[in-house]
């Protein structure tokens, strides 16, 4: 079975919405709560194998990895209804089940102390598809277990398995409300430094602007965790549909993902996707034509990132690249017609050192899930304003470490024993290097970026050198 | 219309040699008696003028009644040119009475009528005649007892005494028009050896000449109905059942045994489609204009009989192809036998054979509309694909094609095993000259601009082949095939220069550290340029010319009415992607080449001069990047006309 891709839930955060992504898979594919096939989805036509493999009896096993360092969750998804999905061996809870505390720090280092347990089970999972095209991380960046395991999981899978994509589904934290986790601003650069340097695509999902959507979009007063969760699970599976139902371009995660990434460093992508709806909520149905999703898509309000930019910065904002999935009963003769709409009306701003265009997918609906609207569309796009969604990032962590607030729970570990705080240093300046290319990008001779002051070459080579070496010398 | 050709029974020599059976003993007996009567061997040898005037008119009425049956009398006599059988004259003794023998001659046409109908019906009942004739002799013949019937009854009358020659005049008159009217008819038939449906012309346009006289109009019109029972028979079996049966060769659709079906699948030019059947001349003016209509219903008859799936037009009582007649109904039988053949033949292609699906599953494959199948062979089979041409072994590289077809989607899709793979001998551009050579007879480009790539490798030629059936090979005839091949060209190759460019991609992933200033972040972003162009133009050829131009096809195709409708829309869809893909344009084709071939060097410099750089990071670090440099120093050039020359054949491609 061809290009298979792993899955990696880590920590809360990350099993909660990799259960709904299996959920809507499973009702994609016509599986059953148990793995079965349903007796109405024989028909085929769709590829399972890229994200479940059969078990000796036929039924169907995602590959998928449940990891993390409380029982909570997990054992939610155990007495669910869909305990008989996972495979059972590829869950893992740590044995003391105390968490990570929401501490960056000690979910890394507890990564780091059940390192061979996990990559075991990786192991097993790799060997078990004929080629493996990569892995995908379900994680949010501001707890404990999803950002510090998670970062330390991105950096052995790099080393372990350089020639690998590795795609992560990020979730930010929520702005707008107090959160819990104090030490969020911490644990979100740190993990943001990782996603920079080892993993290939970060698909960013701002809980932020997923509430923002949810109130605005779907008027719903107090959105649960469930409700913006089932829609970060209609943009995974729907993200993934042109790799489950082949088309004609973009049947593999590297052609997907390498028409999307113009450098190596800048491949975090927004999402769009239109119409929402929610489960149980009778939502105004509207005609829907590719003009019509494609418009929406470009829309700032239907952005699943919140955008912190101030009305300058925002005029001076520019798509990279858009890829535009459109399902659904698509007359393909309008493709054509609502590009050139697009192009004409110059609805979209498009980085200038470059050839771009939005380029589009048509891909299958599931048969087997019933929607109201006729055409739906998930835009993935390459956009330089989530610059500024990393400096809101740097300026909290700037406020939280100018008090010196918070670091001794850091302290307590090995890696910033001895009051070391040059990780933080480190990963502020990687932060803040991405942020300084995204804003380069926006100018028309970004080409040239860099070139006058050579001394940059040095900088971040000196320290990740460590990490790349031994991994490109296989 | 010579119908030597057709082996009909010839006439058996008894028919003609034994004048009893012919009717023509009358004429051989008074010949002799002739002889006889010369050598005044007769008791009647007093001439007839010595009689009184009243002997002499029954005498005459006696003769005229053997005269009206072609007897020739005691001074009535038939003067015949030697050697010639339709030659005559009759004449009367010049002794007779002048008002009898004006009279008597008045009676002449008639008999000469009848003699020369007569003889018409003997001469075209032979059997190489054809069925026409054979109908028209009959109905004449048939004609002629009547008249036999009514000389019967006029010598009854003579014999009982009550018939004047001023009677028999009488009696004669009414039929004298008709029978003028119908020698006329056969005289012109026999002189240009008529037969079949030149013969139902010919009375036919008598018919309607006759216009003004309502009794021979409707005579000839009974005649012409008659004479076409039997070829209204030849196409009733045709367009009913799509059989020809036609022993004489009269019919006016001919059959080319030597195009065989198979040819369908195999001869690019095959022509088994458009002239297997075909019109010959001498089509009847009254089915002239349905003639197209008649040919393609037993066309379609034809077909599902050659599928071993017998099919009869239902005929009802009505339906039955009685007559020609002004109602045009034979039009309507006709229409409605038509109707049924092209939609049951449509439903026989549809539901047996499954044509949708068929085309649906050639798209998967040869239009890349399901691409999983090709990224997994592609991956299986990249190793045999790089060699050269001479060393590919087309077995490995089917049982990989096999392989990749079991484990991917397109395992669901019963015609999976269809699907071969074949290696061409030459690139596509030379392909495409010889195919439009073949096309349009239009000058090829010269020689030296075809000029082969030395290193032609199985990535340029491969092809996949379809396997077609009968009868779908008449909509997917080879021709059609060897388009959807020409097409499949492009974007597999494009599709392997994109995989390229993605490994380099992913090399670049790998230094994902800041590499802000170096060469490295440059040849990135020209990696970037090249996958969009090769992403812009997989995107153009696939959802700006493949995907709309066949919604429209698939919708066409739902509403054809016939089978020719559907061989027509999809020929059209084949054109019209030929044309999109730019695929009749070497000029653009050339250029787009030469993009792709860079796009490819790149490829591989870059992945190798990455790996190289990393994995001698210390020994010949400066080395490779000068090396580098170079490269990109010379590729920046590249990279200009490479944008320019993208927005050109973008722009030009999204014109079309």
């Amino acid at each position: 079975m061809p290009r298979e891709i792993i899955t990696l839930q880590v920590g809360q955060c990350g099993n909660q919405i990799g259960m709904e992504f299996w959920k809507q898979l499973c009702l994609e594919h016509g599986i059953s709560k148990d793995g079965i096939l349903e007796d109405f989805a024989t028909q085929g036509g769709d590829r399972k194998d890229v994200f479940f493999y059969q078990a000796d009896d036929q039924h169907y096993i995602p590959r998928a990895l449940l990891i993390d360092l409380e029982p909570r969750v997990i054992n939610g998804i155990q007495n669910s209804e869909y305990r008989n999905l996972y495979n059972h061996e590829n869950i893992f809870v740590s044995d003391h089940g105390g968490g990570a505390g929401n501490n960056w720090a000690s979910g890394y280092d507890q990564g780091k102390g059940v390192e061979e347990a996990i990559m075991d089970m990786i192991d097993r999972e790799a060997d078990g598809s004929d080629s493996l095209e990569g892995f995908v991380l379900c994680h949010s960046i501001a707890g404990g277990t999803g950002s510090g395991m998670g970062s330390y999981l991105l950096e052995t899978l790099n080393d372990r398995y350089s020639k690998k994509l590795v795609q992560t589904y990020s979730v930010f934290p929520n702005q707008m409300e107090t959160s819990d986790v104090v030490v969020q601003p911490y644990n979100s650069l740190l993990t943001l430094k990782r996603l920079t340097l080892n993993a290939d695509c970060v698909v960013v999902l701002d809980n932020t602007a997923l509430n923002r959507i949810a109130v605005e979009r779907l008027h719903l007063t107090n959105p649960t965790f469930a409700q913006t969760n089932s829609l970060v699970s209609t943009v995974m599976s729907a993200s993934t549909t042109t790799l489950r139902y082949p088309g004609y371009m973009n049947n593999d995660l590297v052609g997907l993902l390498a028409s999307l990434i113009p450098t190596p460093r800048c491949h975090f992508l927004m999402t769009g996707y239109t119409p929402l709806t929610v489960e149980r909520q009778a939502n105004v149905i509207r005609k829907t034509t590719v003009l019509d999703v494609m418009r929406r898509l470009l829309q700032t309000k239907n952005i699943m990132v919140s955008s912190y930019a101030r009305t300058k910065e925002a005029s001076q904002a520019k798509y990279i690249s858009i890829l535009n999935i459109i399902q659904g009963e698509v007359d393909p003769t309008q493709v054509h017609e609502s590009l050139q709409r697009i192009r004409e009306r110059k609805l979209v701003n498009f980085i200038e050192w470059g050839p771009a265009s939005i380029q589009v997918a048509l891909s299958r609906k599931s048969p087997y899930v019933q929607t109201a609207h006729r055409v739906s569309g998930l835009m993935l796009a390459s956009h330089t304003s989530i610059r500024h969604l990393f400096s809101k990032c740097l300026s909290q962590y700037s406020l939280l470490r100018k008090k010196q607030a918070f670091l001794d729970n850091y302290r307590k570990f090995p890696m910033f024993a001895e009051n070391d705080l040059s990780e933080f240093d480190e990963s502020r300046d990687i932060l803040e290097s991405l942020v300084d290319e995204y804003k380069a990008c926006e100018s028309p001779d970004y080409i040239k970026w860099g070139m006058e002051d050579p001394d940059h070459i040095l900088t971040g080579e000196g320290s990740a050198a460590g990490t790349v070496d031994p991994k490109l010398a296989v | 219309m010579e119908v030597n050709n057709i082996n009909s029974p010839s006439t058996p020599r008894w028919n003609s040699e034994r004048p009893f059976l012919t009717g023509r003993f009358h004429q051989e007996t008074k010949t002799m008696s002739r002889f006889a009567a010369d050598s005044h061997s007769l008791g009647f040898g007093n001439a007839v003028g010595c009689y009184n005037a009243a002997v002499q008119e029954l005498v005459v009425i006696d003769d005229l009644l053997s005269a009206m049956v072609g007897i020739q009398g005691r001074y009535i006599s038939i003067k015949r040119v030697r050697g010639r059988e339709d030659d005559f004259t009759f004449q009367v003794d010049a002794s007779m009475d002048l008002t009898l023998q004006e009279l008597a001659k008045r009676v002449f046409p008639l008999c000469e009528s009848f003699m020369l109908i007569n003889q018409f019906v003997e001469s075209r009942s032979q059997f190489k005649n054809g069925l026409v004739n054979h109908a028209f002799a009959a109905a004449l013949r048939a004609l002629l007892l009547d008249y036999q019937a009514m000389v019967a009854q006029l010598e009854h009358q003579f014999r009982l005494g009550r018939l004047s020659l001023q009677g028999l005049w009488y009696y004669c008159q009414p039929m004298m028009g008709s029978m003028q009217a119908l020698s006329t008819v056969i005289q012109k038939a026999s002189v240009n050896n008529f037969v079949g449906s030149a013969v139902l012309n010919l009375v036919q346009s008598q018919a309607k000449a006759m216009a003004g006289d309502t009794a021979v109009r409707s005579l000839l019109e009974k005649m012409a109905e008659c004479a076409s029972n039997a070829y209204l028979g030849i196409l009733e079996r045709w367009v009913y059942e799509g059989v020809i049966d036609d022993p004489y060769g009269e019919f006016f659709i001919a059959e080319n045994k030597f195009l065989q079906k198979e040819s369908l699948t195999q001869d690019y030019d095959a022509k088994y489609w458009r002239q297997r059947y075909s019109l010959k001349d001498g089509i009847p003016s009254f089915l002239a204009n349905t003639s197209g209509t008649i040919l393609i219903t037993g066309k379609y008859l034809n077909v599902m009989r050659e599928c071993g799936h017998h099919v009869q037009v239902p005929v009802s009582e009505n339906s039955k192809l009685m007559s020609f007649g002004s109602n045009h109904r034979y039009i309507e039988c006709i229409k409605s036998a038509y109707d049924f053949a092209s939609s049951e033949l449509l439903n026989l292609m549809k539901e047996k054979y499954d044509l949708m699906g068929k085309l649906r599953s050639i798209k998967h494959y040869l239009l890349l509309d399901q691409g999983d199948f090709l990224v997994h062979f592609m991956d299986i089979a990249r190793d045999e694909l790089m060699k050269k041409l001479d060393d590919i072994s087309v077995e490995k590289l089917q049982s990989l094609l096999d392989l990749a077809l079991r484990s991917t989607a397109a395992a669901a899709d019963p015609c999976h095993e269809d699907l071969t793979c074949c290696v061409e001998t030459s690139s596509l551009l030379r392909r495409l000259g010889t195919f439009k050579d073949s096309e349009k007879n239009r000058n090829v480009l010269d020689d030296n601009d075809l000029e082969e790539p030395l290193s032609l490798t199985g990535l340029e030629t491969f092809s996949l082949n379809y396997k077609v059936r009968w009868p779908l090979s008449i909509v997917i005839s080879k021709k059609a095939l060897t388009k959807y091949q020409l097409i499949f060209s492009l974007p597999f190759h494009c599709k392997h220069v994109e995989r390229q460019l993605c490994g380099a991609w992913q090399v670049h992933q790998f230094v994902a550290l800041n590499m802000r200033g170096t060469a490295i972040s440059r040849s990135s972003l020209l990696c970037r340029s090249m996958l969009k162009f090769i992403n812009s133009l997989l995107h153009y050829l696939t959802f700006e010319v493949l995907e709309p131009n066949w919604h429209v096809m698939h919708n066409r195709l739902q509403t054809a009415k016939s089978i020719d409708e559907v061989i027509q829309h999809h020929d059209f869809f084949l054109d019209k992607c030929l044309r999109g893909c730019l695929l009749l344009l070497p000029g653009f084709l050339k250029k787009m080449e030469r993009l792709k071939s860079l796009c490819l060097q790149y490829a591989s410099a870059t992945q190798w001069l990455i790996m190289m750089l990393f994995s001698n990071l210390r020994g010949s670090l400066m080395q490779s990047f000068g090396a580098w440099h170079q490269y990109l120093s010379s590729s920046s050039q590249a990279e200009t006309v490479f944008d320019s020359s993208c927005t050109g054949i973008l722009g030009i491609g999204n014109d079309q």
